[in-house]
């Protein structure tokens, strides 16, 4: 397998790398591998993990000191993520089985943080991702997941810290009655880039997927879904969708949604859909009549628009953890 | 491959005749910069149109093939195999009694001059590199509208070729369209006053004959201020063993107020590369439609692109796609809004059968300065079987607060719910899967010419034959 510097950089007209081109996620030059401090993880054990033939998981996997290994079984778990220094690198193997949960909060001042994922899951996991960096700091996520049969994965995402955030995830469905519910939150402010691509593979029949992902952009931000859904050749009976809605606040806000779909299959359910628009001016003079100032009005909105995108994560303690940090990062952003 | 085998790679397909082939000047294969100087002498042309062509082919040599879509048969395309250039009459004639006769027959069999009797404001009929037939009907010369082929419209009208030619497709736009910038050939130019509105719909029909042909036609249609034009063309090609390149580029160029409606049937053989670069740009409050059907072909890759320049413009593409085996219909459609309260809507509608593979690929755009654009896309593939592919590759990029963008796309297959009701009134099921693939197509059919309709139907019908089973 090639490693980190044999690997040619991808073109920008492939759509995973067409608005954040690996150039610019990368920390440095494109041909260093410059040294990186590990993230410091709250738990787990040491572990090891295989090299990749994809760029951002080989060169984080090239420059990571530390790996971890995290079990679940049957259980709720917290796991701090503390990334610090100018550049900072760690992979986690996350293995759940029987019914679980996991907050994943990523925090920290590191210049540029790499996190490689690679999660394996029997039974239902529902798993949150926090981002939660300083308002400077880079971030490239590469998530690899295999969901098992009868299985049930579902992974949610609030993005509100950092600058520049990559998020590369790929979920494949292996086995029959494996199914995964994805939602994506991403609050766009200042001038904060927040690209989210994220891959589906039925590989095989009667599995189900659905992906929402909700940006609402302010300030001069600029968010980026890219989804591909595959449904190979043979994978009948399966479901899959997936929506990107975008709510741009302010003149200079801008937002990209590209929701491919390849089916191999007929005998399937398969669709996706995509809707930019503005703030509706009757719900925010529906607010302010009762009292809101347009500020507050248009927070509450957002606040529902964003937690909408976790409408189908069943699991009500990881909603309430999401809502909770999104009200408070709302509520900084409102005093400023 | 032999020629059974690429009968057999083609199926039931209606056009494959050929006629031998009597051309007056036929170019060697392949292509350099001298070919490309020959052809433009040939013509007669303009210097400055020699050094747009020459410009342009040196680009196309520079330009590296697309690295997207299906470049497995992109790959495959030879371009040294291919004749650039091939004469087939002596001139374009405006009686069809001085058609050449061979030539004349292809047409009738086609049934050109009878449709050009019934219902048509004018025709030009292309073969090979040239248009060897063009009439147009005299009211519409009395109210000052020019429809002539494009290599008339730049001898009688060269002003206005050199004030738009390129202007909405640059020769650097992509390789292909670098390549027929180089070497375009016919063609159809289009210009309709102010004011004026051409009620009968003006056609164009582009033939392949000989083997190994490329056809690179060029068409340039100006709606003058408040004017309105609908514009039909249709294309067919022969059964041969090996493969033509069909690379065209259509520039639509619509004032204020104007109309323009795009209508097409392709309907190529499925050894036919089809890589089409088709755009137009509407200024305030003009319209710019295209109504787009793919058949034949082995790739097609073409999204037909509207660029809304001024206030209040309006796009609207539907195209549908019907992919059977060995194809790939690569289409879509772009609309980039440029100015405030445009509006466009993209209705695609495909079909894969029998180990096809259909694609929509489209990109809607909102400029930062579009304040309060509007904008609604629907996708629907049908998949007939398990062998086959539906893809979609939509791109949304919003640059305005106020935009209002919708996307939607579904693949199913067709249901047996369906098939059982029709079943039980009596028809055969492939009868009955004929009727719900018309019926998925008639959102697009009701916006062709009724005759052009008719004829969709009936080659709809006919690719559906032996669907079952």
């Amino acid at each position: 397998m090639m490693q980190y510097p044999q690997i040619s950089i991808p073109p920008r007209s492939e759509h995973l790398w067409r608005y954040t081109p690996w150039r610019r996620i990368h920390p440095t030059k494109v041909e260093e591998m410059p040294m990186a401090d590990p993230i410091n993880f709250s738990t787990g054990e040491d572990s090891v993990m295989d090299d990749s033939s994809e760029i951002g998981r080989s060169f984080i996997h090239s420059i990571s000191k530390v790996c971890n290994l995290v079990t679940i079984d049957n259980e709720h778990l917290e796991l701090d993520l503390r990334c610090s220094g100018h550049i900072c690198a760690g992979e986690l193997n996350l293995v759940s089985s029987g019914k679980s949960s996991l907050i994943i909060r990523v925090s920290g001042d590191a210049g540029w943080t790499g996190l490689r994922v690679i999660g394996e899951v029997k039974g239902t996991l529902s798993v949150a991702l926090i981002n939660d960096l300083a308002e400077d700091g880079h971030l490239l996520r590469c998530e690899d997941w295999t969901v098992g049969r009868d299985s049930t994965l579902e992974i949610s995402t609030l993005s509100v810290g950092g600058i520049l955030n990559k998020s590369d995830i790929r979920i494949d469905l292996k086995l029959n009655g494996a199914e995964v519910r994805t939602g994506i939150a991403s609050n766009g402010h200042k001038s904060r880039h927040d690209d989210h691509h994220i891959e589906i593979q039925h590989s095989v029949g009667h599995t189900n997927s659905s992906l929402v992902m909700h940006a609402a952009c302010g300030g001069a931000s600029h968010s980026v879904g890219t989804g591909l859904l595959t449904i190979c050749e043979g994978a009948d009976g399966s479901d899959a969708g997936q929506v990107f809605r975008n709510l741009l606040l302010s003149e200079k806000a801008r937002a990209e949604a590209i929701p491919e779909l390849e089916v191999l299959a007929d005998d399937v359910k398969a669709a996706h859909g995509a809707a930019s628009a503005p703030v509706d001016s009757e719900q925010i003079h529906y607010l302010a009549s009762r009292g809101l100032n347009f500020e507050e009005a248009s927070t509450l909105i957002v606040e529902g628009f964003l937690m909408d995108a976790f409408r189908q994560v069943r699991n009500k303690e990881v909603v309430e953890t999401l809502r909770t940090r999104l009200l408070v990062h709302l509520e900084c952003l409102i005093k400023g | 491959m032999s020629g059974e085998e690429a009968r057999d790679a083609v199926g039931d397909y209606r056009y494959g005749f050929h006629d031998p082939e009597n051309s007056t000047i036929r170019f060697d294969k392949g292509l350099s910069e001298q070919v490309v100087r020959d052809i433009s002498e040939l013509k007669e042309e303009p210097q400055w149109m020699t050094d747009i062509r020459v410009k342009a082919y040196r680009r196309f040599i520079e330009m590296p093939m697309p690295t997207w879509g299906n470049c497995g048969m992109l790959n495959q395309i030879d371009f040294d195999s291919v004749t650039y250039f091939l004469r087939s009459s002596k001139g374009t004639e405006n009686n069809w009694d001085d058609v050449p006769e061979d030539i004349k027959r292809t047409f009738e069999r086609l049934g050109i001059p009878e449709a050009e009797q019934k219902w048509l404001g004018g025709v030009t009929a292309q073969y090979e590199s040239e248009a060897v037939y063009h009439s147009v009907r005299e009211d519409l010369e009395e109210q000052g509208v020019l429809f002539l082929d494009m290599d008339s419209g730049l001898k009688k009208f060269p002003d206005i070729v050199k004030k738009y030619f390129c202007t909405v497709v640059p020769a650097s736009d992509n390789k292909f369209s670098a390549l027929n910038t180089a070497v375009w050939s016919g063609g159809s130019f289009i210009y309709v006053p102010k004011g004026v509105h051409v009620e009968m719909p003006v056609q164009a029909y582009f033939r392949i004959n000989a083997k190994n042909m490329g056809q690179f036609e060029r068409t340039l249609i100006i709606a003058d201020e408040g004017s309105s034009i609908n514009y039909v063309e249709g294309c067919t090609a022969p059964t041969y063993s090996t493969e033509s390149l069909h690379s065209a580029v259509v520039e639509l160029i619509a004032m204020e107020g104007a109309k323009i409606r795009y209508s097409t049937v392709q309907n190529w053989s499925a050894n036919v590369y089809n890589l089409v670069t088709k755009r137009g740009i509407a200024y305030k409050d003009a319209t710019i439609e295209w109504v787009d059907g793919n058949i034949g072909s082995k790739l097609t890759m073409k999204y037909p692109s509207v660029i809304l320049k001024g206030e209040g413009a309006h796009a609207e593409v539907i195209s549908v796609a019907y992919a059977g085996k060995g194809q790939h219909q690569d289409a879509g459609a772009k609309v980039h809004h440029l100015a405030p309260n445009t509006t466009s809507n993209i209705l695609s509608k495909s079909i894969s059968k029998n180990g096809g593979r259909s694609s929509y690929r489209g990109m809607l755009q909102v400029s930062p300065k579009a304040h309060g654009c509007r904008s609604k896309v629907v996708c629907d593939a049908l998949m007939l079987d398990a062998d086959s592919q539906s893809d979609t590759y939509p791109t949304m990029e919003v640059g305005n607060p106020t935009a209002d963008l919708e996307h939607e796309a579904s693949v199913s297959k067709v249901s047996n719910d369906q098939l059982f009701y029709l079943m039980s009134r009596g028809h055969s099921e492939e009868e009955a899967m004929g009727m719900i693939v018309n019926g998925f197509f008639e959102p697009f059919t009701r916006e062709l010419p009724m005759e052009y309709a008719v004829e969709l139907n009936r080659l709809l019908e006919l690719e559906m034959e032996g669907a079952i089973g």
